[in-house]
C-alpha cells in the first residue's frame, strides 16, 4: 500500500488514526508518507492537534466552564469550598483521573500520611462544573421514552437535545421558567431555555414573566409566546396552537407577511405550506394534558403507599438496627423514632436544627441539613461483624470537602465514617482496631451537576467475612474494595449529616463537614447485606415505578 | 486523631500538593504532546497516566527553577516509546524516526496552530446542531461510539465517517477565519 498526498486515502488513514481504526499497512504507508513529504506531515500535524483540543479542551463545549476560564486549575487548598463538579458520570468511569491513580499507587508512602491528607490529594483533582442543561423534567405519568437513547429521570437535569416520549405525559421546566407538559407519541428537541422544537406531539405550554419570549417551532409554525398558557398539537403535515390564557406571536411557514398574533380564546391551523385558518381554541385535544397534575399526584400517592408497605416487612428484619423515616416523631419533638421494631437498642434520634422538607413523594416527609449546626445524633452500642448503611438523599451541593453522610464521632477504632467527597466521590474511612490506622475506600466521583437535586439511594456495605466494602448507587454497586481490618466493627455516638470531631470549640474548616441536602430515610443493618438485597431496597423506595 | 497529628500529616504531603499542582497545570500539554503520537484518545490518556506515575517517582530530581512542562514531556516521551514498542501497529506508524520528527515539528508549529485553533470555539459554534451534539457526544461526554450510531440510527462506519467530514468542517472554517489575519 502506498499513499499520496493529497488524496481521499490520505485523508481516511488520518481520520482512522484518530478513532484508533487504521490498519497496520495504512499506518506503514502513511509512515513513508510523512517521512518524505513535509507538506503532508505538517497537514497530518495540524489535523492531530485539532483532533486533540477537541478532546482536551472541555470549555469548547460549555458556557458554564467558559465563564470560570479566568481560574484554569482549582487551587490546591485544604478545606477549600468551591462547588466544583465533575462533569457526567460516564466520562469519569471511562476516565481514571490522574491524582486517583497516583493517590492509589502512593498509597503505601500516604498511609502514614493520614486522612486529611489522602482525601485532599485525592479531591484535588477537579474539572470545573460543566453543564449543557437547559431544563429538568419534573413529572411523569406512564411514560414510555424511545428505548434507543437513555431515558431521561425524574427530577434530572436536561440537556440540549432531542426527547422522544413513545407514549404517557411527561412535564418539562424550562430554565428560564416556561413549564410543558408533552403528550406521546411526541419528539421534543430543547435548543435552550427559551426555545424548542416539536416537530410532532402534543403539549401545554405555559410561560410567566421571565420566560416572556420563549420560542417554540414546528415544520408549520414559529411561535414566540407573549406571556401565557397555550396548547400545540404537531403532526408532520399540520400544526395547531390554542390559546386559553394571554397572547402569542406567531409566524406560518416561511412568509412573513403571515406573522400576526393571536389572542386568548382564539386558534390557528397550518396545513402544509398553506395559510394559516383561524379557529375557535379548544381545549378538548388537551384535555389529558390538563389532567396531568392531578393523575401524577394519584401515581406518587401509590408509590408512597408501595413503600409503607414495604416498610412493615423491613422493620421486622433482625439485623436492622436504626430505621429512621422521618415520619415518625419520638417521645419529644425533637427526637425521631428508631422504626426498627426489633432492636429496641436504639429507641430514638435527636434531631438540632435541621427543617422539614418535602421527600420523595409529595406527602413523604424529609429532613433537611444546611447549616453547620443542622444535624441528627444516635448512639448505638455494640460490636458487629458486619454493616450495611443505605439513605435515601436529596443532595443540594458538596459545600465542603466532604459531606457526612453518616459518621461514628471521633476517630475511634473500628468505627467509620460515610461521607460525599466534594467532587462525588462516595468514601467510606474505617479505623482500624488500634489508633492511628484506618483505610480509605472511595468509589469513582458518581455524584455530579445532573444528579443534584434528585433523590437518589445511596448505600454501603462493610463486609467483615468476605473482607470485602461494596458502595452502591441507586441500588447498583459502583465500586468494590478489598478492607484490610476485619471485624469486630462499631459505631457508637454518631452523626447522620453532620460529624463531631471531638476538636474543640473551633474546629479547623476540613473538619467542617455538614451536609446541603436532605435526607428521607436512613437505615443501618448489622450485617452486610447482598447485591441482590440492595436491588431489591432500592426498587421499593424509588420515587417512580 | 488529634489536631496535632493532623499537622505532621499535613507537612509529610506537602511534596504531594506540589507535585500535583504542577502536574494538573501541564497535565493537557502533556496530554497533546502525548496525542501528537498516539492520537487514539483512549490510548493517548492512557500513556499521560502512565507518566503522571514515573513523574511523581522521579519528582525528587525536578529541579523547581526550571519549567516543569517540558521535563514532563521528555518523560511522556519515553512512556509513549514503551507503550510503543509493545504494539506492532504503532510501530509501523512511528518507524525510523518520525516519532521524534513530529514531536520537534510539532513544537515549531504551535504558535501557527495556536492562531488557527483560537477560531475553534467560534467554528464549534457554527456546526448544525446534529453534528454539535455528534462531537460533544464523541470528544466531551465520551459517549462511546456504539452508542453514538445506535443514537442516530447510523452504522458505526458512517459514524466514524461523520466525525471525519466535521473535523474537515472546522478546519476549513478556523483557516477561513484566519486569512483575513494574514492579509
Amino acid at each position: 500500500m502506498r499513499l499520496t498526498f493529497p488524496s481521499v486515502e490520505f485523508d481516511d488513514a488520518v481520520a482512522g488514526i484518530c478513532h484508533g481504526s487504521a490498519t497496520e499497512p495504512e499506518m506503514r504507508a502513511l509512515n513513508e508518507l510523512l517521512r518524505g513529504n513535509p507538506k503532508a506531515r505538517d497537514e497530518y500535524l495540524l489535523r492531530i492537534e485539532l483532533h486533540t483540543r477537541l478532546a482536551s479542551e472541555s470549555e469548547l463545549f460549555s458556557q458554564v466552564a467558559n465563564a470560570a476560564a479566568s481560574d484554569p486549575w482549582p487551587e490546591l487548598k485544604t478545606g477549600s469550598r468551591q462547588r466544583v463538579l465533575p462533569p457526567n458520570p460516564p466520562l469519569r468511569a471511562r476516565r481514571p483521573r490522574v491524582a486517583q491513580v497516583l493517590a492509589l499507587a502512593a498509597g503505601l508512602l500516604l498511609i502514614a500520611g493520614g486522612v486529611w491528607a489522602l482525601w485532599f490529594n485525592n479531591s484535588t483533582s477537579r474539572n470545573r462544573a460543566t453543564s449543557n442543561a437547559v431544563a429538568m423534567l419534573t413529572r411523569t405519568v406512564d411514560v414510555k421514552w424511545d428505548p434507543r437513547a437513555a431515558p431521561p429521570r425524574v427530577r434530572g437535569a436536561l440537556e440540549r437535545g432531542t426527547l422522544r416520549l413513545k407514549s404517557g405525559l411527561a412535564q418539562v421546566v424550562f430554565y428560564s421558567g416556561a413549564r410543558m407538559v408533552i403528550e406521546g407519541p411526541a419528539e421534543l428537541e430543547l435548543v435552550s431555555s427559551m426555545e424548542a422544537v416539536c416537530p410532532r406531539g402534543r403539549l401545554l405550554l405555559e410561560v410567566p414573566p421571565p420566560a416572556r419570549g420563549f420560542r417554540l417551532r414546528t415544520p408549520q409554525l414559529n411561535v414566540v409566546d407573549l406571556g401565557t398558557s397555550f396548547g400545540m398539537n404537531a403532526t408532520p403535515g399540520q400544526s395547531e396552537v390554542h390559546v386559553f390564557k394571554g397572547k402569542v406571536a406567531l409566524v406560518a411557514g416561511a412568509a412573513a407577511a403571515a406573522k400576526r398574533s393571536l389572542d386568548e380564546g382564539q386558534a390557528v391551523v397550518v396545513q402544509g405550506k398553506g395559510q394559516p385558518r383561524l379557529m375557535t381554541a379548544s381545549t378538548e385535544t388537551f384535555t389529558p394534558l390538563f389532567e396531568f397534575q392531578e393523575r401524577s399526584l394519584a401515581s406518587e400517592a401509590f408509590r408512597y403507599e408501595q413503600w409503607q408497605f414495604a416498610n412493615a416487612k423491613l422493620n421486622q428484619d433482625p439485623s436492622l438496627l436504626v430505621h429512621l423515616d422521618f415520619e415518625s416523631r419520638g417521645s419529644t419533638e425533637w427526637t425521631l423514632h428508631n422504626a426498627a421494631d426489633r432492636n429496641r437498642a436504639v429507641p430514638e434520634a435527636v434531631m438540632v436544627g435541621c427543617a422539614r422538607a418535602e421527600g420523595r413523594w409529595q406527602e413523604k416527609l424529609a429532613l433537611e441539613f444546611q447549616s453547620v449546626n443542622d444535624r441528627v445524633r444516635l448512639a448505638v452500642p455494640g460490636e458487629f461483624n458486619g454493616l450495611t448503611l443505605s439513605a435515601w438523599v436529596c443532595i443540594k451541593g458538596l459545600d465542603r470537602p466532604f459531606n457526612s453522610l453518616f459518621m461514628s464521632d471521633g476517630f475511634d477504632p473500628g468505627t467509620v465514617h460515610w461521607l460525599i467527597r466534594d467532587d462525588g466521590v462516595l468514601g467510606l474511612t474505617v479505623f482500624g482496631p488500634v489508633h492511628g490506622k484506618f483505610q480509605i475506600l472511595a468509589s469513582p466521583p458518581v455524584i455530579s451537576l445532573a444528579t443534584l437535586g434528585m433523590w437518589q439511594h445511596l448505600a454501603v456495605v462493610l463486609d467483615g467475612k468476605a473482607k470485602q466494602v461494596v458502595h452502591y448507587l441507586n441500588g447498583f454497586p459502583v465500586s468494590r474494595h478489598s478492607l484490610k481490618f476485619g471485624p469486630p466493627y462499631r459505631v457508637g455516638s454518631a452523626e447522620l449529616g453532620n460529624w463531631n470531631a471531638r476538636s474543640g470549640p473551633n474546629p479547623a474548616p476540613e473538619l467542617v463537614r455538614n451536609l446541603s441536602g436532605s435526607f428521607d430515610e436512613f437505615a443501618l443493618f448489622s450485617r452486610a447485606l447482598s447485591d441482590a438485597e440492595m436491588r431489591e431496597l432500592h426498587a421499593q423506595g424509588k420515587p417512580d415505578p | 486523631m488529634s489536631a496535632d497529628s493532623q499537622h505532621r500529616f499535613e507537612d509529610t504531603t506537602a511534596a504531594q500538593q506540589q507535585f500535583l499542582s504542577l502536574f494538573l497545570r501541564s497535565e493537557r500539554e502533556v496530554f497533546r504532546y502525548v496525542a501528537a503520537l498516539v492520537p487514539n484518545v483512549a490510548d493517548a490518556e492512557d500513556i499521560v497516566q502512565q507518566t503522571a506515575l514515573a513523574l511523581w517517582e522521579k519528582f525528587e530530581s525536578y529541579d523547581p527553577a526550571l519549567p516543569f512542562t517540558p521535563w514532563a514531556c521528555r518523560f511522556a516521551l519515553n512512556k509513549a516509546r514503551q507503550w510503543i514498542e509493545r504494539r506492532q501497529r504503532w510501530q509501523a506508524l512511528l518507524d525510523h524516526g518520525l516519532a521524534e520528527e513530529l514531536a520537534r515539528r510539532r513544537e515549531e508549529l504551535q504558535p501557527e496552530f495556536d492562531r488557527r485553533l483560537r477560531h475553534l470555539e467560534d467554528c464549534l459554534g457554527r456546526l448544525p446542531n446534529e453534528q454539535r451534539s455528534l462531537v460533544e457526544g464523541y470528544y466531551y461526554q465520551r459517549t462511546d461510539i456504539d452508542s453514538l450510531a445506535e443514537n442516530s440510527g447510523r452504522t458505526v462506519a458512517a459514524t466514524y465517517k461523520m466525525l471525519q467530514r466535521i473535523r474537515q468542517t472546522l478546519q476549513r472554517c478556523v483557516e477561513i477565519r484566519v486569512q483575513p489575519e494574514a492579509s
